[in-house]
C-alpha cells in the first residue's frame, strides 16, 4: 500500500515538475513552433532566434520538438496537439515533406497560417495535397554545399588536383544529401581536378566520421580535403586526421555551430559554412507578424550563409557574424 | 539432541498461508519421510529450511543453533544439503562446475582468486567414482547428460562437502526400478554414517523401506508424525487425503 | 551411451578455443571477411590498417564487453549508449566548464557510468522490474540528463591528457586500442576464471539453482549492471577523447551494435554462457566489415544491406553447425 502511494506521488511530482518548465503568460498572441529536435545545436540556435524574434514582435511562443530528427510520427502527434491550443500561427520544421500534411491541412481549415521553417516542405507536394503555406523560410542546403566547394577552390586553386572525401549525413536524409550534392556539383564545375574518391554515410555521428576518415586515409594517404555534411562529423573527422598526423588535410563542415567556431579558432577545423539558424528563426517570427498584419512576404526566403574561417572570425567584420550562435 | 528441530514455523505469501505452524524434528543418523498431497506445503517447508524463503515466525535449529535468517549459502556451510526435484543444475556448465557450484575451489594468482578448474575436475571425478555413478566425463556439459546422470551429479554435489543433513525432494520419481534401489541404498548408507535424511516422496513403498519416521503434511500443517513401525500404509494414505480428522502431536488446528 | 557422441565435438571445440567457449564459426566468419577484403582492397592487409580497425572497434568493443556479462546472466542493458553520452558529457563538463584537473575528468566519466549502472541494478533487484524495462527507461533518462546538463550542445575542448587517451599513439599503437585489449584481458579472466564470472553465467543458466546453491543473486545483479555502466563510462571517455568533445548525442543506438557484437561472438542471447574473447571477435567482424565497406567506398544504402546480411549469415552459419543442443 505504502509502495503504491510512493509510486503515485512520484508520478504526480514528476508531472508537476515538468509542467513548471513550460509555463508561459497568456495575455499575448501565441505562435506555435514545431521543431525537429532540440538535441542538436542547429535547432538550439534556431530556438534562440525564435525567442529573440518573439521578444521583438511582442508575442509568445509555444514550442514543441520531438526526441530525434527521425521521430516522424511523434511529430505529427505533436502537431495535432499543438492545434488544440489554437495558436495564431503554425511555424513548422517538418521531419519529412509529407508527415505533417494532414495536420497542416487542418490548420488551413482553422484559418491558422502555416509556415515552412527550414525548407522541409516540397511546394509541389503541398500544392498537390491542397495545403496552403504562407511562406517558406530557411537555408539553401545545396548552396551551402556549393559554398564549401567555393571555399576549397579559393584555398587550393582551380587547377588543384588530388583525392577528396565526402562524409554524408544519415542515409536518405534530404538535408545531408542536398549539401553533399551541392558540394559535388560545384566542385565538378570549379575544380574538376579534385576527385571525390568516396562519399560515405557518417550518419551525423562524429565517431563514425572519425572512423571513416581513418579508413579512407588507409586507402588514400594523399587525401587533400574532406567535406562533411555537418559540423559534428567535421569535428570528429578533423580530430581523427590530427591524431593520424595529417595536419595539412583540409576539413570543412556545415552549420557554423559553437564547437566548430571553437575548433576553427584553435586552428583545427579549416572552415564551416554557417547556416545562421538563429537568423532563420528570428526572421520567421518577424515575417509571421507581417503576414498576420496583412502585409506581403516573399513565398520563398533563403537566409544567407557565411563561410566561417579563422580569418573571418578574427577580423570580426562581417555583419552576419552576430547571428552565429 | 536432535539434528534438526522445527518449532511452530509459519510462512504466508500474501493471503495464502503456506505453512501454519509446523513442528517436527529429525535425529542424526535417521531418515524422516515428509509426505503429503500436492500443495500441502512440502516444497515451501524445504525451501524455508534451506534459506531460499525466510519464515514469518517460529524457530529452526540445526545442531542446537538457530539458523533463522541465514541465506542459502550459509545454511549449506552449516551442513544442510538439498537435492532439488528439478536438480538445480546449470545445464551449460560441466559436471565438475555443478558439483562445486557455490563452493568453487580457487587458487591464488598474483593475489587474485581464480577458479581451479583442474583440481575441481579431478576431485569431481573421485566423487563420481565413489558414488559408483556412470558419467562419461566430468568435463561434459551437464545438460547433455541423461536424467539419471544429472541426478547423480546433484547427489554428488550434496555429498561432497560432508553434510550433516541431506534433504531429497522426490529423488526417485523419474528413475527406473534399478536406479530407485540405488538411491534407497544410498539413503541407508548415509544413515549408517550418522547423516540425517529428509525424504520427500510420493512413493510410499520407498518411504516405508528406508525411513524411521513419517511426517504427514496437509494444508501447511503437520497432521501426523509417527515412527514407521507404529503406522501403516493405509493410515498414512488416510492422513494424506484427510480421511481422518484427528490432529496429532505437533499439529495445529 | 547416447551422450558420449555429442560430447566429442564440444570438447575439441573447447580445446581449440582454450576453454574460452569461443565458437569456431565466429573465427571462420572473421577469417573469410578478412580474406575477402584483402582480395578486394590492397590497403586492407597492413599493420596500420589493422590498428585502424582496432581503433574503430575500441568504443563499441568496450561497450560489448560489458554487455557480454549482462547477457550471460540472461539480462540486457539497453542504456549503454546513453550512459556513454552522459559519462562523456560529465567528464567534459568537469574539465572544460569547471576547470578541474584531467584526472577528475577521467574519474568523472567512470564514476558517472558506474553509478548509473548501479542504479539500473538496484531498480532491477529491489524494484523487481525486468532489466529490459529498467534499462529502456534509463536509455531515455540518461540521454535526457546528458542533454539537460549540456543544454543540447556538445562540450568541445578537453585537457591534453584526456585527449591523449583517445588520440595518443604510444609506440605507434593508438591508446584506445591498448585500453580495449587490456579491458578485454581483465574481463576475460573475470568472466571465465573467477567466481564472479561463473556465477554471472550460472544465473543466466538457472537462476533458481544459483540461488539455492548459495549464490547471492541480487548482489551479483547489482554488480553486473554496475560493471556494464562502468564500461559504458569508459567507452564514453574514449569517445569524448577521440573527438575532443563531450557530446550529449554520442552513442545513439550503440546498444544494438554492442548486442550484435556480443551475439556474433557466441554469447547465448538467453544467458548461461558468454565469452569475452568471442565478443572481441564479434566486434572485430563488425569493425572489419565497416572498414572494408569504407575502403571499397561502397555507397551508403548498400552498406546497410551488407551489414544486415552479414549478421544474419553469421548467426545462420552457427545454427547449421551447432547440432548439439542443451536439454532444457
Amino acid at each position: 500500500m505504502l509502495k503504491h502511494c510512493v509510486a503515485a506521488v512520484s508520478i504526480a511530482a514528476l508531472a508537476f515538475g515538468l509542467a513548471a518548465t513550460s509555463a508561459f503568460a497568456a495575455d499575448k498572441p501565441v505562435y506555435g513552433v514545431l521543431m525537429k529536435t532540440l538535441s542538436n545545436p542547429f535547432w538550439g540556435a534556431m530556438e534562440k532566434g525564435v525567442d529573440e524574434g518573439a521578444r521583438k514582435a511582442g508575442v509568445d511562443i509555444f514550442l514543441q520538438a520531438v526526441e530525434s530528427d527521425q521521430a516522424a510520427e511523434p511529430q505529427l502527434d505533436a502537431c495535432n496537439t499543438m492545434l488544440q491550443k489554437k495558436p495564431a500561427a503554425m511555424i513548422t520544421a517538418a521531419i519529412n515533406s509529407t508527415i505533417l500534411l494532414p495536420c497542416l491541412k487542418q490548420a488551413n481549415e482553422m484559418k491558422i497560417p502555416v509556415v515552412d521553417l527550414d525548407n522541409n516542405l516540397d511546394p509541389a507536394i503541398t500544392k498537390k495535397a491542397g495545403v496552403d503555406v504562407a511562406f517558406h523560410i530557411g537555408s539553401d542546403n545545396e548552396a551551402a554545399g556549393a559554398k564549401a566547394a567555393d571555399y576549397l577552390v579559393s584555398v587550393l586553386g582551380q587547377d588543384a588536383k588530388g583525392p577528396m572525401l565526402v562524409i554524408e549525413g544519415l542515409s536518405g536524409n534530404i538535408t545531408g544529401e542536398k549539401r553533399a550534392h551541392g558540394f559535388a556539383e560545384e566542385l565538378k564545375k570549379k575544380a574538376p581536378g579534385l576527385n571525390i574518391v568516396a562519399s560515405l554515410p557518417g550518419d551525423w555521428d562524429s565517431l563514425k566520421a572519425a572512423n571513416i576518415t581513418n579508413d579512407t586515409l588507409q586507402r588514400t594517404p594523399d587525401l587533400v580535403a574532406i567535406f562533411c555534411a555537418n559540423d559534428d562529423m567535421a569535428l570528429g573527422s578533423v580530430e581523427a586526421a590530427r591524431s593520424a598526423g595529417k595536419d595539412k588535410l583540409i576539413v570543412i563542415g556545415v552549420d557554423g555551430n559553437v564547437n566548430a567556431v571553437k575548433s576553427i579558432k584553435a586552428g583545427r577545423l579549416n572552415a564551416s559554412v554557417a547556416q545562421l539558424p538563429y537568423l532563420v528563426g528570428m526572421q520567421a517570427v518577424e515575417n509571421v507578424k507581417k503576414v498576420l498584419a496583412g502585409e506581403k512576404v516573399p513565398e520563398m526566403t533563403y537566409v544567407p550563409t557565411l563561410v566561417l574561417t579563422k580569418q573571418v572570425i578574427e577580423e570580426n567584420k562581417d555583419p552576419l557574424l552576430q547571428y552565429v550562435k | 539432541m536432535s539434528c534438526l528441530e522445527l518449532n511452530d514455523v509459519r510462512k504466508t505469501f500474501g493471503a495464502i498461508e503456506a505453512l501454519r505452524g509446523v513442528t517436527f524434528s529429525v535425529e542424526a543418523g535417521s531418515a524422516v519421510a515428509l509426505v503429503g498431497d500436492n500443495g500441502a506445503g512440502k516444497s515451501t517447508l524445504m525451501k524455508t529450511i534451506t534459506g531460499v524463503y525466510q519464515p514469518d515466525s517460529g524457530d529452526i535449529r540445526f545442531g542446537g543453533v538457530s539458523i533463522m535468517g541465514k541465506d542459502p549459502g550459509a545454511i549449506r556451510e552449516a551442513g544442510i544439503e538439498m537435492i532439488y526435484q528439478d536438480l538445480a543444475i546449470a545445464r551449460m556448465r560441466d559436471v565438475a562446475s555443478n558439483i562445486f557450484l557455490g563452493r568453487e575451489l580457487t587458487r591464488s594468482v598474483f593475489g587474485v582468486r581464480l577458479i581451479d578448474a583442474k583440481r575441481m575436475r579431478s576431485e569431481a571425478e573421485a566423487m563420481i567414482a565413489r558414488l559408483g555413478a556412470r558419467i562419461p566425463s566430468v568435463a561434459q556439459m551437464t545438460g547433455q547428460l541423461s536424467g539419471g546422470q544429472q541426478q547423480s551429479v546433484a547427489i554428488a554435489r550434496a555429498l561432497t562437502f560432508n553434510p550433516k543433513l541431506v534433504i531429497m525432494d522426490e529423488p526417485t520419481a523419474a528413475l527406473a526400478v534399478r536406479e530407485v534401489e540405488h538411491v534407497l541404498d544410498l539413503i541407508r548408507t548415509l544413515k549408517s554414517h550418522g547423516i540425517a535424511v529428509i525424504l520427500i516422496s510420493h512413493r510410499l513403498t520407498d518411504v516405508f523401506s528406508v525411513c524411521d519416521r513419517i511426517v504427514v503434511l496437509r494444508q501447511g500443517a503437520v497432521i501426523a508424525d509417527d515412527a514407521t513401525r507404529d503406522t501403516s500404509m493405509n493410515a498414512v494414505v488416510a492422513h494424506i487425503v484427510g480421511a481422518t480428522d484427528t490432529p496429532q502431536k505437533g499439529a495445529n488446528p | 551411451m547416447t551422450s558420449t557422441s555429442a560430447a566429442a565435438p564440444a570438447s575439441w571445440r573447447e580445446r581449440f578455443a582454450g576453454g574460452a567457449a569461443v565458437r569456431l564459426e565466429s573465427l571462420i566468419v572473421l577469417a573469410v571477411l578478412c580474406a575477402a577484403m584483402a582480395a578486394l582492397s590492397g590497403a586492407f592487409l597492413s599493420v596500420s590498417n589493422i590498428l585502424n580497425i582496432l581503433l574503430s572497434t575500441s568504443v563499441f568493443g568496450v561497450l560489448a564487453i560489458g554487455m557480454t556479462f549482462v547477457i550471460s546472466s540472461a539480462g540486457i542493458d539497453l542504456s549503454v549508449g546513453s550512459i556513454l553520452a552522459l559519462s562523456g558529457v560529465a567528464g567534459a563538463m568537469l574539465t572544460s566548464n569547471l576547470d578541474l584537473p584531467w584526472v577528475v575528468g577521467i574519474l568523472g566519466c567512470l564514476v558517472m557510468g558506474a553509478l548509473t549502472g548501479a542504479l539500473n541494478g538496484f531498480l532491477i533487484t529491489k524494484g523487481a522490474i525486468p532489466p529490459f524495462i529498467v534499462t529502456l527507461g534509463m536509455l531515455g533518462v540518461a540521454r535526457g540528463v546528458a542533454l539537460v546538463l549540456s543544454d543540447g550542445v556538445s562540450i568541445y575542448g578537453l585537457p591534453q591528457q584526456m585527449v591523449w587517451l583517445g588520440q595518443g599513439r604510444p609506440l605507434g599503437v593508438p591508446t584506445p586500442v591498448i585500453i580495449l585489449l587490456l579491458t578485454a584481458l581483465v574481463a576475460h579472466v573475470l568472466l571465465a576464471h573467477t567466481r564472479f564470472g561463473i556465477y554471472a553465467q550460472v544465473i543466466g543458466d538457472n537462476e533458481g539453482a544459483a540461488r539455492a546453491m548459495g549464490v547471492k543473486v541480487e548482489r551479483m545483479k547489482v554488480l553486473l549492471y554496475t560493471l556494464s555502466g562502468l564500461l559504458s563510462g569508459l567507452a564514453g571517455l574514449l569517445f569524448a577523447a577521440r573527438i575532443n568533445s563531450g557530446e550529449p548525442t554520442a552513442g545513439l543506438s550503440y546498444e544494438l551494435t554492442a548486442i550484435t557484437a556480443t551475439i556474433l561472438g557466441g554469447t547465448n542471447l538467453f544467458g548461461g554462457r558468454g565469452s569475452v574473447v568471442g565478443t572481441l571477435i564479434g566486434a572485430l567482424i563488425m569493425g572489419v566489415l565497416q572498414n572494408g565497406l569504407n575502403l571499397l567506398a561502397v555507397r551508403p544504402f548498400y552498406q546497410q544491406i551488407a551489414i544486415g546480411a552479414v549478421l544474419i549469415l553469421a548467426v545462420w552459419l552457427d545454427r547449421i553447425n551447432s547440432k548439439e543442443g542443451w536439454r532444457r
